[in-house]
């Protein structure tokens, strides 16, 4: 029922979309990662989209006209998208584009080159130990703000802005809830649903769905466990999930395994920590962004925060087996799946690292891997 | 090896005393008989050792090779080691010029030099990185951070007390140093920047930016300060950032007359030799013998365009080359000039005009972090996509050149990026030739002669068709 709601929704917005720009609305486009707050973009009047398409390789394909293959699947989706006119990245007036790794850090000059879109470059100081670094991410947070106070033409109050982050807490709060539901066994929704009502997330109205959420969180909350179950509890960890990337999920699934919780820097939104909607605003919206949340891989020292965070998962969700899913060519997740697995190994933990490029032909050689994996964790399980 | 030392700018008297230093280092790299030879006629071969100057620098680099595989070895107490860490040449010089206790070495270039170029040894280093989280293949690591991992991973380098790095231009570095301190314990610090300067700001270095990474890199030297035990004031890192701004002036020089002499006098094989120099962590002493081996190597370029000698024929066709040579192989340089092509400038890392730095400095910088931020900042690779090609283009107009040759360091994101887009603007707005070679500039692995030279042979006839 739901889901119907949110999928009808999810097909009317582009139109929907549309429709508001015709009446002046600003669509602001900018690049997952969980370092831009919406929050801003919201209270400006504008809609928020998160750009997060990925997964074929069509897009990333397309982009090697401009950029080489080592920027990686996820990033050249980035630019392919636009060259292939996907109507989400055709219809965005602006974008804010957070300078995070190498390879969005080039996506964002790239648009950029082309010089047809506004932009907004916001910096991501890459460690945060130190006071001056959140006093720069607080500025620049503060200097986005006035682009798009310009740019949108709408004053952007306190008042709006502490809205705004209320609305989203609620949202995050209950894709938190929803997740947490996965303690359980057999999960009561499964790791592809989930992953895509948090990309849901990213395109549709943020009130609509924060209604979703909730009545989805009603429905499963009372839906208890009929049957025990001996499946093998998986956690996915890596870069990214792109909106479209499903296929390691849906191989899990038909492999027998159960992915009950997902790590994931770029394309999960984070929901764990709830933004301070008091207060001075603008520091709130950088401690949270920055500072109260686990460290992408491209953050200095975060290799050890990532891996204490993976192994209170694991325990909270009773996991007997890590799948690391990685991006051809991303160099700081490839280098930390050596750190990982070698940390696992060390708690027993089996670890199955998988690296893609989007392309379908390694579908079978994936398929193959990941049969493998789960019958060695129910090996292990029996 | 006395003869190898001596064509490495050694002084008889001096052999006496460093040999053994020398030795030790050479042989916990593994440097046999055959390895000494092979390595004479390497410099003969690819570096102009014919030149005072030249065996100057190569002595010096010689020199921070041995001291920083031996360090501890040989009484150092404390050891700074730097990777991708633009500014600690000037932190660490301040250091050692204060105490000869310590030792500072921005990895790995003079390792690279001598290991790699001279000695042909870097493909061990290499493989020893692949084996732990460097990987071989697709992934497409790059080799520079693979030979600073290799050295730990092979015990090649004393073990610093403190290893540092910064992501001005590089994840893969950071994380890598992240690595090695969670696997070999040793305290890490970074210091940062962030990129986000946009087209609106149409500057070359917003003031934020340089902040933020002045106030960064004091960081940095208030950890280094607790580990050497003394402080490093303003009037130290003044005195550094003046004697290495010698070392500019006098580089400056020999660029302009490399630049205008037809024939090109020397080879861009000696690139890799005076970049090495202007990484090495010296004091001051050594500073000015860095300056003294840059001013006698340009008094000799002197002599060889005044009696009209080059390495390729007077009117060969002129090239600016982007992104840095390879270096731990000589050879692509070496066969460039064999073709008959004129390498005429490197542009990586170009320093731009003034007047678009954030807010023009009217008396003079008086933080010397400052200085030492922007000084990275305002480089070409510091800046937007869009600007960088300007900038190259600007250069390509400047030079009268014929074409440009884009070597890109594919294990380099932010590099090898800009490739294409590079290319699609210098044809367009100056339709020359652009050749673009995907190599990786530290693995010699990944160079195939063959097809170099043929790809040249077909950009040395576009150049020709073009410019005849």
């Amino acid at each position: 029922m739901q889901e119907e709601r949110l999928a009808i929704h999810l097909r009317d917005r582009p139109a929907q979309l549309r429709e508001a720009k015709k009446n002046g609305i600003k669509i602001i486009g900018y690049f997952p990662g969980n370092y831009v707050p919406e929050e801003l973009i919201y209270a400006s009047g504008a809609v928020p989209l998160c750009l997060v398409h990925g997964g074929s390789s069509q897009p990333a394909d397309a982009a090697l006209t401009v950029v080489p293959h080592v920027i990686c699947p996820f990033a050249r989706a980035q630019i392919g998208e636009r060259l292939l006119k996907n109507p989400y990245y055709s219809m965005i007036d602006m974008l804010v584009a957070p300078i995070t790794c190498q390879h969005l850090k080039k996506v964002a000059e790239v648009w950029e080159y082309y010089g047809d879109l506004e932009m907004f470059k916001l910096g991501i100081p890459h460690q945060h130990d130190n006071d001056f670094e959140l006093e720069y991410f607080t500025d620049r947070l503060r200097a986005l703000k006035d682009r798009l106070q310009t740019f949108t033409g709408n004053e952007i109050t306190d008042e709006k802005i502490s809205e705004a982050i209320e609305l989203y807490n609620r949202m995050r709060e209950l894709l938190r809830k929803i997740s947490s539901l996965r303690r359980t066994s057999p999960s009561p929704v499964s790791a592809l649903d989930f992953v895509k009502l948090n990309h849901a997330s990213f395109y549709a109205d943020p009130a609509f769905m924060v209604e979703v959420l909730d009545s989805i969180y009603q429905e499963l909350k009372d839906k208890q466990p009929t049957v025990k179950t001996d499946v093998p509890r998986i956690l996915l960890a890596g870069p990214n999930i792109g909106y479209g990337d499903y296929t390691v999920l849906e191989l899990v699934k038909a492999a027998g395994g159960e992915i009950v919780i997902e790590e994931i820097c770029e394309g999960i939104r984070y929901y764990w920590n709830k933004i301070e909607s008091k207060g001075d605003l603008f520091k709130s919206l950088a401690r949270g962004y920055l500072v109260d949340r686990v460290p992408c891989a491209f953050m200095r020292n975060s290799a050890k925060k990532r891996l204490d965070f993976t192994l209170k998962l694991i325990e909270d969700f009773n996991v007997s087996g890590v799948i690391w899913y990685e991006l051809l060519c991303c160099e700081t997740y490839d280098s930390e799946s050596y750190y990982f697995a070698q940390k696992m190994g060390e708690q027993n933990i089996p670890v199955l690292i998988l690296e893609s490029d989007y392309g379908t032909s390694a579908t079978g050689q994936l398929k193959t891997r990941i049969e493998a994996f789960i019958e060695i964790l129910k090996g292990e399980i029996e | 090896m006395i003869e190898l030392l001596k064509l490495c700018g050694f002084e008889e008297r001096e052999i006496e005393s460093e040999l053994p230093r020398v030795e030790k280092a050479f042989n916990k790299l593994g440097i046999t008989e055959e390895d000494i030879e092979r390595g004479k006629q390497r410099l003969t071969r690819y570096f102009d050792v014919e030149f005072k100057g030249v065996r100057k620098a190569l002595r010096l680099c010689v020199m921070e090779f041995a001291n920083g595989v031996v360090a501890k070895e040989v009484g150092k107490k404390k050891v700074l080691a730097g990777f991708m860490a633009p500014g600690l040449d000037v932190v660490g010089s301040a250091a050692v010029s204060k105490s000869g206790e310590v030792f500072s070495a921005h990895h790995s270039w003079a390792f690279l030099l001598v290991a790699s170029r001279i000695f042909n040894k870097a493909v061990p280093v290499l493989e020893a990185a692949e084996r732990k989280w460097l990987k071989a293949g697709a992934v497409t690591h790059c080799a520079n951070v693979k030979s600073f991992l290799g050295e730990f991973a092979l015990d090649l380098v004393s073990k610093p007390d403190l290893i540092i790095t910064s992501g001005y231009a590089c994840e893969t570095a950071p994380k890598t140093l992240d690595l090695l301190h969670e696997f070999y314990n040793i305290p890490l610090c970074c210091y940062d920047t962030c990129q986000d300067m946009d087209l609106s700001e149409d500057r070359y270095a917003t003031k934020r930016a340089v902040d933020l990474s002045a106030k960064s890199i004091r960081k940095l030297v208030e950890r280094i300060q607790d580990i050497v035990d003394f402080e490093i004031t303003d009037k130290m890192l003044w005195e550094v950032i003046n004697a290495r701004g010698k070392m500019r002036i006098a580089s400056g020089k020999v660029r302009k007359l490399v630049e205008s002499s037809d024939p090109l006098p020397v080879s861009s094989t000696n690139d890799a030799l005076w970049a090495c120099l202007n990484t090495l962590t010296m004091s001051i002493e050594e500073t000015d013998e860095a300056v003294d081996a840059i001013n006698t190597f340009y008094e000799e370029l002197q002599e060889r365009v005044a009696n009209g000698k080059g390495v390729v024929e007077k009117g060969a066709p002129r090239v600016l080359t982007y992104c840095p040579p390879n270096y731990p192989d000589p050879t692509p340089e070496y066969v460039i000039a064999q073709s008959g092509i004129a390498v005429v400038a490197t542009s990586f890392g170009t320093s731009l005009p003034e007047e678009k730095l954030y807010p023009l400095p009217k008396t003079g910088l008086k933080d010397p972090y400052e200085a030492m931020a922007l000084s990275r900042q305002r480089t070409s690779n510091n800046q937007n996509l869009r600007q960088r090609n300007r900038m190259i283009i600007e250069e390509c107009k400047r030079l009268n050149v014929d074409g440009v040759l884009d070597r890109y360091h594919i294990g380099c994101r932010a590099l090898a990026g800009d490739a294409l887009l590079l290319e699609e603007a210098v044809k367009k707005e100056l339709g020359i030739p652009v050749l673009l070679m995907e190599w990786e500039n530290f693995d010699p692995r990944m160079y195939k002669q063959g097809g170099f030279e043929r790809r040249l042979d077909v950009f040395k006839s576009m150049m020709t068709r073009k410019s005849g």
